[in-house]
């Protein structure tokens, strides 16, 4: 398993972001949904070793990132793409997704033609020598998604990586999603359902910083079924009918 | 049948278009673009490279602040403008002042709020500590280099670079610890300016000289002493707790 976690909880003061969450993922591509503020960033902060967990156990690619050596050994294979990505505005698209390669320990040698296969894998060739202000926020995300990339990470890690982008560059990212999903675990957080369902082998829904929903997009989908809960599309009624489920639960109790 | 389509004899070069069929374009074409965008380091990059021993922490140390060039404009206008101030007038300024606008410079070097790319940062395997630990370590070995130069040229200099270097340190160690534990550079800040407004003041009322707290020798390892526990507040602040697994 190259994500193993028991019981991770986060506590920011007095909230609870993530509270009690159990999960195991191997290659593959998985999704992460829920509506804002159900713990889905907290969670995939910790598992990009950004962040400590308050309590819990958390082991990434077999090893435990709350160790220097094993944490830095995680950070070579693991690729992130924040909520909010922050760059250098002076960069070029090259100089920022080399700058983050050199700081993933990647040998100097191969850096270049790294750099370059992932710029060319999300389609920014002929923007490589543009500076980072001078681009479009679809631009940026696809940049961060480079940089994300570069190194081949075992363990990809997503959060919103399609804010921004237009329907065509979706469509390109879900194949390159798929495609990385045959030899890593990528881990997408979102809150586009339809995300989930063109790319996803397996999806977790949050709320409230627990899992309540673990499956298969189609078994998601089946969730909804007859049940009225609102949504355009059958895995929209089924994210629907869950979260209502677990509302009214927690309600009742 | 076109000329593209016609069968070629065995040996001829392929037409335009083609390619021979043991090549994939892909990978010519991810090479040729390697090389037209590969990035020369300078030589400072290269130099820094080789002293570190990591090519990442080479071009985090000069490519991520692109206050470098401002920083140094600054120490040598500092440096010198004090200098001949101190010269004119036998109070020490650039001792006096340095330290905290160093102080300053040293907490907005760090944080969320200051470098964008630091959520991105935080998940690299090279730390986010590391690289802080570079540039003030750039930030010293400069201000040493320069002072010991001027020391080279005039005996009141040593005394200055002595004076200015050793507090420096000191406000400068404090301000980092501030800023990294309350994560705010305004009140690392804050607290480097009070720091060493506070040592001054009680320096001066204590000896009746406002420049005591840059001239005594005898203030030097206390001042290296309270560096060193700052700097061990920020090594336990920037940690990853153990445990998690």
């Amino acid at each position: 398993m190259n994500v193993d976690i028991t019981d991770l909880t986060r506590r920011f003061r007095r909230t609870q972001a993530v509270a009690g969450v159990s999960l195991q993922a191997g290659p593959g591509v998985f999704g992460l949904l829920g509506p804002n503020g159900a713990g889905k960033t907290s969670l995939l902060r910790m598992m990009a070793t950004v962040l400590p967990p308050t309590s819990g156990r958390l082991r990434l690619l077999g090893r435990d990132p709350g160790s220097y050596g094993p944490r830095r050994e995680i950070r070579r294979r693991l690729g992130y793409l924040p909520q909010n990505l922050g760059y250098y505005p002076g960069f070029t698209v090259a100089e920022f997704v080399e700058y983050f390669a050199l700081l993933k320990d990647m040998p100097p040698g191969q850096v270049p033609r790294a750099v370059a296969a992932a710029i060319e894998h999300v389609g920014l060739g002929d923007q490589a020598r543009a500076k980072l202000r001078t681009l479009s926020g679809g631009m940026l995300r696809r940049a961060g998604i480079a940089q994300a990339i570069v190194n081949e990470p075992e363990l990809l890690l997503l959060d919103e990586p399609t804010a921004g982008l237009d329907p065509e560059q979706r469509v390109a990212f879900r194949a390159l999603l798929r495609g990385f999903g045959e030899r890593a675990t990528v881990i997408v957080s979102t809150h586009l359902v339809e995300d989930v369902g063109a790319a996803c082998t397996e999806v977790s829904l949050m709320d409230t910083g627990k899992i309540v929903f673990h499956g298969t997009p189609d078994e998601l989908t089946a969730r909804g079924e007859g049940t009225g809960a609102a949504g355009d599309a059958p895995l929209e009624r089924g994210y629907s009918a869950v979260l209502a489920a677990a509302r009214s639960t927690t309600a009742a109790a | 049948m076109s000329d593209m389509d016609a069968p070629r004899p065995a040996g001829a070069p392929a037409p335009w278009g083609t390619a021979p069929p043991d090549v994939d374009l892909g990978r010519v074409w991810t090479g040729v673009a390697a090389q037209v965008w590969r990035r020369r380091p300078g030589p400072l990059e290269r130099a820094a490279g080789r002293l570190l021993r990591s090519p990442g922490l080479a071009r985090a140390l000069v490519a991520t602040p692109s206050l470098l060039l401002a920083w140094i404009i600054a120490t040598v206008v500092v440096l010198f403008a004090g200098a001949a101030a101190t010269l004119a007038t036998g109070t020490p300024y650039v001792a006096l002042l340095a330290p905290a606008v160093a102080g300053t410079g040293i907490a907005y070097a760090y944080g969320p709020g200051i470098d964008p790319a630091w959520e991105l940062s935080q998940s690299m395997a090279v730390s986010g500590r590391m690289v802080l630990l570079a540039r003030a370590l750039a930030v010293f070995a400069l201000n040493a280099a320069l002072g010991l130069a001027a020391s080279a040229l005039s005996g009141a200099a040593a005394a200055l670079t002595f004076g200015w270097l050793i507090p420096m340190t000191a406000v400068c160690a404090l301000a980092l610890a501030v800023a990294t534990v309350t994560r705010s550079a305004a009140v690392g800040v804050a607290a480097g300016m009070a720091g060493w407004v506070i040592t001054v003041l009680s320096s001066a009322a204590a000896s009746g000289d406002l420049t005591t707290a840059v001239t005594d020798p005898a203030l030097i390892l206390p001042y290296l002493a309270f560096a060193a526990c700052c700097g061990a507040v920020v090594l336990y602040a920037t940690r990853i707790p153990r445990g998690t697994s």
